[in-house]
């Protein structure tokens, strides 16, 4: 899938910008004077227009547009600073005063470049981006299967028993039925079912097998014979192709999700093989239905092992927190290939269509009815032959496409999607074929809200359900909308608490922080094998898992604390990443939470995983950091760097530090404008290797993690360490709107100024007075937004 | 879902873009036919349990003889008919004679020793080696004069619900059976369900493009934009789909007997419709090689319909002076000798599309069985009844070949279908070279 990453990481990985040079004339002008004031204009004319154009639109030398998240002072400041480019200190007090206020309304600011381009923002009409439509797909296929009861436990359920324990044999053999947490198992040369281990030999009428009569040598075999059937569900955590493994030297078949097509399928034993693979392509946030089962029959010994290698991750024993002893039912997971989304304004939106992404929605949707029609029976609850057959599939279909439609279709609807459709089908198959490839191609299921200025209680109950799950409402959601108990923000908000809490919206929130964080794809953790001996692919994907599990952590708990993102202390660790980060955990231990060294470790701002994702393979990258921290924490402006740049290796100096380093190579003027920003934010984690290890010293010299910070509309902060940085940025009121837009962005996925100018300023002060709860948050995001009106500039 | 996979692993091997073609898979036959070569075809059938030798070998070698009782129905076929006897499963190892009868009879390779016990012998897992039909398949697919949609077509007819070394014949490599297709509305699927969804997405652009503008109606100016738009790309598949009206099949997407089910007495009709879909797939030139697979080794069909209410396993087992049950398995052969026919008279009333000739003149049906004889169980006198001109071997003859190994007569499969091995599977069966005194 596209995301930002590859854009920022080119920018990121440049590393330094040399800005290019631009000349300014500043020849002997008196000051700009007009009727006592200094004028702005006048002052830019004489000396930024020639390199930055008359609107800030910049020229063949320069051209970059002028425009950017500064305030009026900080402007000034670095103009009095920086500019003219080749003669700094030309342009100070009150003079650069005067021209950054004038930039600032002219151009610079966000709402000039919102005036200029003629328009404000509007709530766009918007079709379903691609995971919306894989995900509606899922669940409106899912909605006619039985919802399930999720069981505490963790496991697999465990069906025990010897060779002649199955049908009617089952009570009287020796069997045994438990939940298994892991499927890890070694039995050595006994049977895991205790009774088994004292049978005699089985007399000759125990054995019944579809062939002819069984040599004596075989008798001994059987009394040690067993098979185990593991039954129950996985959980999915990313999304795409899931490569499962299972160990053993004996024989065995497994099932995941299709449970009329084996994944692996080693029921015969066959040479010397122990492993035997399988892949399927998952949805993140998901559960699958699972079957593994395992037969000894004639092999001296026997062990079994179910192992899984996630997208980007190396092979693992399924770990018991994924796995649950309850079926789940089966779930549709679309092959059809979209094209991404568009997402060039920071977060993916479906306002735009193209060629490509229309073939595949008819792809998708052949796909679907294909799924749907081959499977009428469990859906439909249509048997072959009953003579209820037909109208329980007309029955389906009508439900189907209101669903889809998110709206009960009405006799003329009826008529046209599902009646007419039916009209010359040769059979019940194909009608629905034809229902099914109608429904999905339609704007009505692609778009939400084509036609309706004002949102009714439907449209209502859809930007809900988009809003916090990326998919269509529920049946209890649906039900309120047509009852007329979704138009008030009360009943707004009733319903969105409920919904948050749903696995879906804990999953579109983890997915949030992920691309937050730019690691949403997991990214190729490579380090220098030299300077950091064990730290390899497993590490790596132990390092995903511990962040994940701090954030499953953060967002399933009721008080969704915002601020513990930057001020918690312990980080899941197992026994491997302990061997490397510390902790003393045993070798074999599994994920649990670890503080490591006391005051200095500072929520996700030191995790081991950031850290060294935002690092080169042997040092560390302040700049990688930095830019992490002034985009993704505190919103600021970047503009991309106009050239290429590739860092100081650090060999040529070899006695310097790398902030030294950094300082020196972005020491010169062009560097300033955005670096004067990034080295001191980054700086402050230098405590923090390559692979996030905590480090006192760096060549043999003590490590400096003092850095500063000038916020837009505040004092000039100075930090020490990462811990002083974090308590700044936990109660900065540029990281709680950067943290609302960002997040508001990607769950409405439509500007939030077309909500009103002042939504982002009313949601901050809502997250300050309600303890940071993220949760909270969404839930007045939705009460806010899902009640506007579509219609002109707001 | 897994036949979308394929389109686009086809897609990708033909170098074109799904995003670019989404229907090409629809324009059946893709060009791929290409007629300046000759095609020519193999189907290997089989059948279980041995025959009975002196209901079906002719007395006389040469191009002069007799068709014994189970071999009648090829009566008109006699100058298209090979029968060879006297070649045999030399294969050794593990496993007992069923299933090496099985495993090795395409392979030409032992089994690896593994957890399935049969009757006697020690047990076994899967054949080591890759298939005649699919090592064929895979030359042919690696050319581009010779490649076809699908290479080969697994067809099955009343296989077991059960992976087994009895009921697998066909492997894509060591340890990797392929599964026969015996469900002919499955078969039915991969071979036109596309064709189909597209007859499908057609019979609803009239509506789509009548909702389009409905709804187009009620938004505003700028939301207008998007969806006159994405109505266009609409317009557009239209007008790709009706292009695509001209260049049909070759024949008419054929139909299948409704209500068919995996039950003994559907036998019969599921071969008939297996069959017809297997014509019906070379005159679409949707493969060059194919198997039909009756039941499995050691197979239990209770053919009543033609009078045998015993098993066929069961009654294989009988003694040679049981007349009763030597007449009865007779009868079972004769009646997979029909089959043999039907598909051969299918083949022969089928002109060959873009050349002169039936689709027979083009194709070689090799019918042969894992064992020689039931009640013995022996691997020798394997029997192979061949029918057909694909392979340009001299038909109308009977010949006896003395306990020659069967590898031998692989090659020469795989040599007539212009693919030149000279060993195959296990080599000490393949000393003396290709099989020779067929052409």
């Amino acid at each position: 899938m596209f995301n930002l990453r590859p854009r920022a990481e080119l920018h990121e990985r440049v590393a330094l910008k040399v800005i290019a040079c631009c000349v300014l004339i500043t020849a002997g002008f008196s000051l700009p004077v007009q009727g006592g004031a200094l004028d702005g204009a006048t002052v830019y004319k004489q000396k930024c227009v020639r390199c930055h154009g008359p609107s800030g639109e910049g020229t063949e030398k320069y051209a970059r547009l002028l425009a950017g998240d500064r305030t009026v002072p900080a402007l000034s400041r670095l103009i009095a600073k920086t500019m003219p480019e080749d003669a700094p200190g030309e342009c100070v007090g009150a003079e650069a005063e005067a021209v950054a206020r004038y930039i600032h309304e002219s151009f610079y600011s966000r709402e000039a470049q919102a005036k200029r381009k003629g328009q404000g923002p509007r709530i766009e009409l918007a079709r379903l981006t691609v995971r919306q439509y894989r995900e509606t797909v899922a669940d409106l296929v899912g909605s006619f299967h039985p919802a399930v009861k999720l069981d505490v436990a963790q496991g697999l359920t465990g069906d025990y028993s010897s060779r002649g324990g199955r049908g009617r044999n089952r009570g009287s053999a020796p069997h045994l039925n438990r939940v298994d947490p892991e499927i890890r198992f070694d039995f050595g040369t006994s049977s895991p079912i205790p009774e088994q281990r004292e049978l005699e030999p089985l007399s000759r009428k125990w054995v019944r097998l579809p062939v002819l009569p069984i040599p004596l040598s075989a008798f001994r075999a059987f009394s040690q014979d067993f098979h185990v059937t593991w039954r129950g569900s996985v959980e999915a955590v990313e999304s795409g192709e899931h490569e499962f493994l299972v160990r053993t030297e004996n024989a065995t078949r497994l099932w995941i999700n299709d449970e009329s097509r084996a994944l692996i399928d080693a029921g015969v034993k066959s040479g010397n093989d122990t492993e035997y693979r399988g892949s399927i392509r998952l949805m993140a946030g998901r559960r699958y239905p699972i079957r593994l089962e395992f037969f000894r029959t004639r092999e001296k010994t026997s062990s079994v092992t179910l192992l899984w290698k996630q997208p980007g991750g190396v092979f693992e024993v399924i770990p018991a927190r994924r796995l649950s002893p309850t079926r789940t039912p089966e779930v549709l997971v679309l092959s059809a290939p979209f094209p991404p989304d568009d997402r060039s304004v920071g977060y993916e939106r479906g306002t735009s269509v193209s060629k490509a992404w229309d073939q595949a929605s008819t792809e998708a949707a052949i796909e679907v009815a294909d799924y749907v029609s081959s499977r009428l029976p469990e859906l439909a609850d249509a048997r072959e032959g009953a003579s209820d057959r037909e109208a329980k599939v007309r029955a389906f279909c009508k439900t189907f496409v209101t669903r889809a439609f998110r709206r009960p279709l009405g006799p003329e609807l009826e008529s046209f999607f599902i009646t007419r459709r039916f009209e010359g089908a040769k059979n019940l198959e194909t009608a629905v074929k034809r229902v099914v490839i109608l429904a999905l191609k339609s704007p009505r299921f692609l778009y939400r809200e084509a036609g309706r200025a004002t949102p009714d209680d439907l449209d209502v109950a859809s930007r809900l359900s988009y809003g916090l799950w990326d998919s269509l409402p529920d049946q209890k959601l649906f039900d309120e909308a047509v009852a007329g108990r979704l138009h008030t923000p009360e009943q707004v908000r009733a319903q969105a608490q409920r919904m948050v809490q749903d696995p879906r919206a804990l999953n579109k929130l983890l997915l949030f922080f992920l691309r937050w964080f730019r690691v949403e794809q997991p990214p190729e953790l490579v380090k220098d094998r030299k300077l950091f001996p064990g730290f390899d692919e497993a590490v790596a994907a132990d390092l995903r898992t511990s962040l994940r599990l701090f954030l499953e952590d953060l967002v399933s708990s009721p008080t969704a604390d915002f601020r513990r993102l930057f001020d918690t202390e312990s980080i899941y660790l197992n026994g491997r990443l302990s061997k490397l980060y510390g902790g003393g955990l045993k070798p074999d231990a599994r994920f649990q939470q670890v503080k490591l060294e006391p005051n200095v470790r500072a929520g996700v701002l030191t995790h081991p995983y950031l850290a060294a994702n935002f690092a080169y393979t042997g040092s560390t990258s302040p700049i990688h950091r930095g830019v992490f921290i002034s985009r993704s924490l505190l919103g600021r402006v970047l503009l991309p760097p106009p050239e290429a740049v590739a860092p100081l290796p650090a060999d040529l100096h070899p006695g310097m530090t790398t902030r030294e380093r950094i300082t020196l190579q972005t020491k010169p003027q062009a560097c300033v404008t955005c670096h004067g920003l990034i080295n001191p934010l980054g700086f402050t984690l230098e405590q923090f290797d390559a692979i996030g290890r905590y480090r006192t010293q760096e060549n043999g010299k003590p490590i400096d993690a003092s850095g500063t910070y000038e916020p837009l509309a505040d004092e000039s902060q100075r930090f020490d360490g990462a811990r002083s940085l974090a308590a700044f940025l936990r109660s900065s009121e540029e990281t709680r709107a950067a943290f609302v837009s960002q997040l508001f962005h990607a769950t409405v996925q439509q500007p939030i100024r077309a909500f009103g100018p002042d939504v982002p300023a009313r949601l901050a002060a809502f997250f300050a007075s309600n303890e940071f709860n993220i949760r909270k948050l969404l839930v007045e995001m939705m009460a806010i937004s899902a009640l506007t009106p579509r219609g002109p500039a707001a | 879902m897994a036949r979308f996979s394929d389109r686009r692993e086809f897609l990708r091997d033909l170098g074109l873009s799904a995003a670019a073609l989404p229907f090409v898979l629809n324009l059946p036959s893709l060009g791929f036919a290409n007629s300046q070569v000759r095609k020519r075809r193999l189907v290997v059938m089989f059948s279980p349990n041995g025959v009975v030798p002196s209901a079906f070998w002719p007395d006389e070698v040469g191009a002069s003889f007799t068709f014994k009782e189970s071999l009648k129905p090829l009566e008109p076929f006699r100058k298209q008919t090979l029968i060879l006897k006297g070649l045999s499963d030399k294969v050794r190892g593990d496993g007992d004679n069923h299933m090496r009868g099985m495993g090795c009879l395409l392979t030409g390779i032992e089994l690896f020793p593994g957890n399935i016990q049969g009757g006697s012998d020690t047990p076994a897992g899967w054949a080591k080696g890759i298939s005649i039909d699919q090592e064929i398949k895979n030359r042919l697919q690696a050319k581009p004069e010779t490649r076809t949609r699908f290479g080969s077509l697994e067809f099955g007819v009343m296989v077991p619900e059960r992976a087994d070394t009895w009921s697998r014949m066909v492997y894509a490599g060591a340890n990797k059976p392929i599964a026969p297709i015996d469900d002919p509305y499955q078969m039915f699927r991969k071979l036109y369900g596309q064709a189909k969804d597209q007859e499908v997405v057609k019979s609803v652009l009239d509506g789509l493009q009548e909702d389009f503008k409905k709804i187009k109606s009620a938004v505003s100016s700028e939301d207008r934009k998007l969806l006159e738009e994405h109505a266009g790309f609409v317009r557009e598949m239209e007008t790709e789909l009706a292009s695509t009206r001209g260049q049909d099949l070759g024949h008419a997407v054929p139909e299948i007997e409704p209500g068919l089910k995996h039950q003994n007495a559907d036998m019969p009709r599921i071969s008939k419709t297996q069959i017809d879909l297997m014509v019906s797939s070379f005159a679409a030139d949707f493969a060059r090689v194919a198997t039909l697979q009756y039941t499995n080794s050691v197979g239990g069909a209770r053919m009543r319909w033609i009078g045998v209410d015993e098993g066929h396993h069961e009654l294989s087992h009988h003694d040679d002076s049981n007349n009763k049950s030597q007449e009865k398995l007779t009868k079972i052969n004769k009646w997979f000798c029909e089959q043999l026919a039907y598909l051969a008279k299918r083949l022969a009333e089928t002109p060959e599309p873009g050349g002169g000739g039936s689709l027979l003149d083009n194709t070689l049906i090799v019918w042969t069985n894992e064992l020689g004889k039931g009640n013995s169980h022996t691997l020798n006198d394997i029997p192979f009844v061949l029918v057909g001109g694909g392979l340009d071997f001299k038909m109308g003859r009977s010949l006896n070949y003395k306990h020659t190994p069967h590898n031998r007569f692989l090659l020469a499969l795989a040599n007539g279908m212009g693919c030149p091995l000279e060993k195959f599977g296990n080599p000490v069966y393949c000393q003396e070279g290709v099989l020779t005194g067929l052409v």
